[in-house]
């Protein structure tokens, strides 16, 4: 150990007793020694004045949630991989978004202005979100539901995608009606403005992919299905 | 750590260091917090080469400087081909800015930032982690005479560029 190593080892605690009283009788013999002591001294005060305020501070939520990789809810890669073809798993969580809406539904007293309506265990768009998508248009939004994607799916029956102002969702025809196929509530704290610059939820995304046959439909081709009245 | 925790347990209790540790060896907060949440996912996946009864902070901080030094050698790399690495810190969004710490404190920090890797990170272990010579020496897989002379130089530049007190 040269002689500067060893002052500093004697400032860090690191020599045996009998070093250490070496040391410190060199240092007090020598007022540059000590000046330098005490320059080192501060500069250890001020690291840990610079420093121990990050162990101090909240650790941010996604390190904490790194700490419990198995609690993610949403494996988007999963899910991107699914698309393909719809997975048990995506069907099991629709029965269970669908099993809810029920539920949901059957507690909401039935209003004339409700933006669905229960029937025969079936949820079915109504009112202001019926209309909406018999008659709106992609290209042309108006009012508070706004129409995303049109397309066919698997067997044949158009679909359509849809935002509402705290929730988005699937509507697809069945006996001449608008059948939910999921209803998706926005996160909390999120409006429609926030969902719409961020992009469809990743829930409903799942959703359309698994349904959808082939492309969605064309602002033209769109227009032709309402005219022939969504058949 | 009297009673024995878990390892998921003790790892939780660890973040805060460890995250402290991370911003030692990365200057920038964005960059530390990557290398914290990367250290996590590492040691969660090797846990089974953790020995029981040994200290799980030295084995999860030699993770982290091993991490670390892989990032900074491909970062070399990369910034030999396209452009001269920025100097000193980048203040962007850093927490650091926001806890009002004086001129002092962001002078040291700044000083940090400018050691060299093997400096730096002795210096952080000893002075801001608290460990004794002969842990960091096992920690670093160096010899203690090394750890000792690098301490030297490391503290000493410091003191030169934080200015005399």
């Amino acid at each position: 150990m040269t002689e500067d190593e060893k002052f500093f080892a004697w400032l860090d605690g690191e020599l045996t007793p009998a070093e250490a009283a070496d040391v410190e009788a060199k240092v007090a013999a020598d007022p540059q020694l000590q000046q330098l002591a005490e320059q080192h001294r501060a500069l250890g005060a001020q690291l840990s004045g610079a420093f121990d305020p990050i162990a101090a501070a909240p650790v941010p939520e996604r390190l904490q949630a790194a700490l419990h990789p198995s609690a993610d809810l949403i494996d988007f890669a999963a899910a991107k991989r699914a698309r393909t073809r719809p997975s048990l798993a995506q069907w099991a969580a629709m029965a269970a978004t669908l099993a809810l809406g029920i539920f949901v539904g059957t507690m909401v007293p039935q209003r004339a202005s409700a933006p669905v309506e229960v029937q025969g265990g079936r949820i079915y768009a109504a009112s202001a979100l019926n209309e909406a998508l018999d008659t709106q248009l992609a290209s042309a939004p108006a009012g508070d539901v706004r129409i995303g994607l049109t397309f066919r799916d698997q067997a044949g029956e158009i679909c359509r995608s849809f935002t509402a102002s705290a929730s988005s969702g699937l509507a697809c025809r069945n006996g001449g009606r608008w059948q939910l196929k999921g209803l998706f509530a926005a996160p909390e704290g999120q409006g429609s403005d926030y969902r719409m610059a961020a992009g469809m939820d990743p829930n409903l995304a799942a959703l359309v992919d698994s349904a959808m046959a082939g492309e969605p439909l064309d602002a033209a081709a769109e227009k032709a299905a309402k005219d022939k009245g969504w058949k | 750590m009297e009673q024995p925790a878990s390892f998921d347990d003790q790892l939780a209790s660890l973040l805060p260091r460890l995250r402290r540790f991370a911003h030692s060896l990365a200057r920038d907060s964005a960059d530390a917090d990557d290398l914290t949440q990367a250290t996590i996912e590492r040691a969660l996946k090797s846990r089974d080469q953790w020995q029981p009864g040994t200290r799980l902070d030295s084995w999860a901080y030699r993770i982290m400087r091993n991490l670390w030094i892989d990032t900074a050698r491909a970062r070399s790399r990369k910034s030999a081909r396209e452009a001269p690495e920025e100097e000193g810190l980048n203040i962007g969004d850093d927490p650091r800015e926001a806890m009002d710490a004086s001129v002092d404190l962001k002078r040291v920090m700044a000083a940090m930032a400018r050691l060299p890797d093997e400096q730096r990170e002795v210096v952080a272990l000893i002075l801001v982690e608290g460990f004794g010579y002969r842990e960091v020496s096992e920690m670093l897989s160096l010899p203690i005479g090394t750890v000792s002379s690098r301490l030297v130089r490391g503290r000493t530049a410091l003191l030169a560029m934080v200015g005399e007190r």
